[in-house]
């Protein structure tokens, strides 16, 4: 009975500390999600693959989005002729450099500020190598989806140049939305269209509002913001619990024999990173319950990996790829994050 | 959206509620637990005003989310279509209900040996490398050490000769690990970095006097005594030889920091 109040408590506390990120997280994301014009982002993209890709893992501190976000963003940053590195090494990269999810890492691990160092450098560096490889990779057509293939192909993205600035003002106004908005999309049927398939969408000409574009937005932040928070706080809870419980219920020696070792604490934390689907902004508290039996570089193979893939990321990203690309960009994340940690926990910690 | 279900049609009024109850429930509990002053047992100080802002802002969703949701209550608009997911619609907001209910009705804990134990208290856990030396004061006296003051001094400087004959006074809770004899009990505290998951014990080993009473495990003690040097578990040890024991209540606040 004493072992399960422990329990709840842990429980209860890894929620509580988290709660604040997540609802910090998804409120900017909202927000940007309605304030930010990516169109604009899109324009200045260099060429230049290895740039590309370590911009591209960077622009994750303009779009403060976790795992679930970013995937819709990603997907649109392709569609709309980005160049594949900017647009991989995004998908990779802004789930975890994001200045939420920074904070958050150094608020679990103040006493062991390697940690958050590490984290950063080394999912930055693994989203700068795969979104490099990608690069090689003109032809979009093996890679991705049919349906985004399709639309890429009847509606090539205009050229940079062509493009007109200054765009009247309603127009702006319908497209930053429906651009930046995370959330359901079916890619409609004839021209394949990303269509949102969100009620909670309505256009604001529905209400009396109508002429208060601000108010407006505002409340479509918080509807959005409500919407993430409940889905992703869900998830938190069962990632809680999952941490609780092995807290609690595995035995300590397996625990420590687990932990102790350079390749199986590895090993561990990395299939752990994929079955626990808890959102980057707090998964760090999730590792931090680990931190007394497990080694550092395993911490750091959890963090870095699994906000790169985890299960609900596979069925996101299969809306964008086809399974193959799927699954190398899956095995590459892993290799690279086993390595850097295992190099990290025989030689340096 | 015109759903010809009437159980769709009912879900679809129902769920925006779900949404709203639970996000206000959280908040509710969040600012109860300040409130009650369960935080410290849950987080770190550093974070409890980050805690019961995001209280306060939950509540503040959740009403107006509700005030909007009674507006509309005769429109069928409300239809939330699911978001990116694992879940059916309506598992998130449910299983953030169901914990805010647990969290009302199960209190938190303060964490005691039987955890201590299970996170691993043996005599050397003086060698803990996670207890790091933050801001020294020089001019402090040994008798004005707390507990973790003193396990964080030794960390710096190991050797327990440096010690011997300082005087201590300390508060802890008593824990008995079994690497050590009847002599001695091992009085530690729960130090908190972030939450109480990471809560790890540190701790010095006290050596009894023949004539003094055991001690059950997770009193609350504070000792008076003199530091001496133990040969404990096959280790040198800096150990406290408690000349006085006084039982006090619980602290308000049992984690160090």
């Amino acid at each position: 009975m004493n072992q399960l109040n422990n329990g709840f408590t842990l429980f209860l506390s890894l929620l509580v500390e988290a709660m604040p990120f997540l609802l910090l997280g998804v409120f900017f994301s909202s927000l940007l999600l309605f304030f930010v014009d990516e169109r604009k982002l899109v324009e200045k993209m260099p060429k230049n693959p290895l740039l590309g890709a370590l911009v591209g893992s960077m622009i994750g501190f303009l779009f403060p989005v976790c795992e679930c976000g970013n995937v819709p963003v990603a997907r649109r940053f392709l569609i709309q002729g980005v160049p594949t590195p900017v647009a991989i090494g995004f998908l990779l990269g802004a789930p975890t450099i994001n200045p939420v999810v920074i904070w958050s890492t150094w608020t679990a691990f103040r006493d062991q500020p390697e940690i958050v160092v590490l984290r950063v450098v080394f999912s930055l560096a693994i989203a700068t190598i795969i979104g490099y490889v990608f690069s090689f990779q003109k032809d979009l057509n093996p890679i991705v989806q049919p349906a985004i293939a399709r639309y890429m192909k009847f509606n090539p993205p205009a050229p940079p140049e062509t493009k007109r600035r200054g765009k009247p003002y309603q127009e702006q106004e319908a497209m930053v939305p429906n651009i930046l908005q995370s959330g359901t999309y079916i890619l409609g049927g004839k021209a394949g269209i990303p269509l949102r398939i969100d009620a909670n969408f309505v256009p604001p000409t529905s209400n009396s509002t109508s002429n208060k574009p601000l108010a407006d937005k505002l409340r479509l932040v918080v509807d959005n913001s409500i919407q993430e928070f409940r889905e992703l706080g869900g998830i938190m809870v069962i990632g809680s619990a999952i941490a609780a419980a092995i807290q609690i219920l595995a035995p300590r020696e397996l625990i420590l024999s687990l932990g102790a070792g350079p390749i199986t604490s590895i090993v561990v934390m990395l299939i752990l990173a994929v079955v626990v689907s808890i959102c980057s902004t707090v998964d760090s508290f999730f590792a931090l319950s680990f931190a007394s039996t497990f080694s550092s570089g395993s911490l750091l193979a959890f963090l870095v990996f699994g906000p790169m893939i985890d299960i609900k990321g596979i069925g996101l990203m299969l809306s964008i790829f086809k399974p193959k690309t799927v699954f190398y960009l899956f095995a590459l994340a892993a290799q690279l994050t086993f390595v850097f940690t295992l190099f990290l926990n025989l030689h340096v910690l | 959206m015109n759903n010809k279900n009437p159980k769709s049609k009912i879900r679809n009024l129902l769920l925006p509620w779900l949404d709203a109850i639970a996000i206000t429930a959280w908040g509710v509990l969040m600012l109860r637990y300040w409130l009650t002053n369960k935080l410290n047992l849950l987080i770190h100080p550093n974070y409890i005003w980050f805690v019961v802002l995001t209280g306060i802002s939950l509540i503040i969703i959740g009403f107006l989310k509700m005030q909007e949701l009674w507006q509309r209550r005769r429109r069928d608009v409300t239809s939330n279509s699911p978001h990116i997911s694992l879940f059916p619609p309506g598992w998130g907001s449910a299983l953030l209900l169901t914990t805010a209910i647990l969290g009302f009705i199960i209190t938190p804990q303060v964490f005691a040996s039987d955890k201590a134990l299970q996170r691993g208290v043996t005599a050397d856990l003086l060698g803990s490398t996670r207890v790091k030396p933050q801001a020294f004061r020089a001019t402090v006296r040994p008798e004005e050490r707390s507990l973790v003051d003193w396990v964080r001094t030794v960390n710096v400087y190991p050797e327990p000769d440096t010690y011997t004959g300082q005087k201590v006074k300390v508060q802890g809770f008593v824990i008995h690990p079994a690497d050590l004899g009847k002599e001695y009990l091992f009085l530690a505290r729960f130090v908190l970095t972030c939450c109480a998951a990471d809560a790890y014990p540190v701790g010095l080993p006290v050596k009894l006097q023949d004539n003094q009473e055991r001690y059950s495990a997770d009193s609350w003690l504070e000792v008076e005594g003199q530091m001496v040097t133990e040969n404990l578990a096959g280790k040198r040890q800096l150990t406290i030889a408690a000349t006085s024991f006084k039982k006090i209540p619980q602290p308000e606040n049992p984690y160090s920091y």
